[in-house]
């Protein structure tokens, strides 16, 4: 009787932690997938602000992603409101547009950390 | 009896060579996008069907199925006789040059498919809900509020300036019915369910995008 116990807890940890990586796993894929799709137009596939609108008649440029420097000006708040809210809401140009009513916060999210991943910093 | 079948078949005849009518050419075209194969690449029965960004992305190219509703038929005329370039990228592409390889049709061919693309209708889109006009609140919304011109290029100038991930607003007031810009900003999702422009419903007013349509209806 202990022994199914034990084996029972085994196998129900091993299932959660199955469950839980394939959930992250596809968090992941969704938020590479959607900065490829809207972001990249503007940042570029690999995020280095060098997309097909980042062309010379532009008044600004798309920010870097890459750059640390650049993005640890932000928080994790900033990225947040600029995703959602476009450029206006940290003050910046409306070149960037707002997507909240095209992502859902969990995905704006998400692109948040991903974003964080293409400069590997934390920010303010 | 007699005089309302005459005044009937009369009618019929007249409409057969107005300007507009479905008559002609209409059901001409259809064979020849069919004998073309023109559905390749171009969907021509709605309703949209995309749900995920992997169905959006596996078009090859722009829907047709509400063309009659989106472009003016004189633009669609000259257009499928000498095609050149709408978007500056390739569909579905942020890297690819748009090379203007579109095929091209005869004269009396483009006015047939052109007759036949005009029949393909939205009922999302109705007529005479947006006037062009350049005013003060549109310009202002597509400048400085949204900077539409950071995706879709317009002249200034002289000059073609702004983004290329979107179709080009060079030309718009040839080519697009400005009822179909107000339908598209105010229902996206019956157009494009799953498209890389944002939506702006329920960041702009329905008056905000109706300036905005108008506007947009006046770019040359």
């Amino acid at each position: 009787m202990p022994n199914f116990r034990y084996r029972y807890i085994l196998a129900s940890i091993a299932a959660i932690s199955l469950i839980l990586l394939s959930s992250k796993a596809s968090f992941a894929a969704a938020a590479e997938e959607n900065y490829k799709f809207y972001c990249s137009q503007c940042h570029g596939l690999e995020g280095k602000g060098d997309g097909p609108n980042a062309t010379k008649s532009q008044p600004v440029d798309p920010r870097d992603h890459t750059s640390a420097a650049e993005m640890n000006k932000l928080t994790d708040e900033d990225i947040i409101n600029s995703i959602a809210d476009g450029g206006a809401a940290t003050s910046k140009s409306t070149l960037m547009p707002p997507f909240s009513e095209t992502l859902t916060r969990q995905e704006i999210a998400a692109l948040k950390d991903y974003v964080r991943k293409l400069c590997r910093c934390k920010g303010k | 009896m007699i005089r309302t079948a005459s005044l009937a078949l009369t009618l019929f005849i007249v409409s057969i060579f107005l300007p507009g009518s479905t008559f002609a050419g209409g059901p001409e075209g259809k064979k020849i996008f069919e004998a073309k194969k023109c559905g390749a690449c171009h969907q021509v029965e709605g309703p949209a069907k995309e749900k995920t960004i992997q169905d959006q992305l596996a078009k090859k190219g722009p829907e047709l199925w509400y063309a009659g509703s989106k472009f003016k038929k004189g633009f669609l005329e000259a257009w499928l006789a000498d095609p050149k370039p709408i978007r500056p990228l390739e569909y579905n592409s942020i890297t690819k040059k748009n090379d203007g390889s579109h095929p091209k049709l005869s004269g009396k061919e483009a006015l047939d498919a052109a007759a036949y693309l005009m029949t393909l209708k939205s009922s999302a889109v109705k007529d005479g809900a947006v006037q062009p006009k350049d005013t003060p609140k549109g310009r202002a919304i597509f400048i400085k509020r949204q900077a539409c011109y950071g995706c879709h290029e317009v002249k200034v100038r002289g000059n073609a300036a702004g983004g290329l991930s979107g179709p080009s607003f060079v030309g718009v007031a040839m080519r697009l019915n400005p009822d179909w810009i107000y339908a598209y900003l105010t229902n996206p999702k019956v157009f494009k369910p799953v498209k890389d422009m944002p939506d702006y419903v329920g960041i702009l007013t329905y008056s905000e995008m109706r300036d905005l349509a108008a506007y947009a209806a006046t770019l040359n």
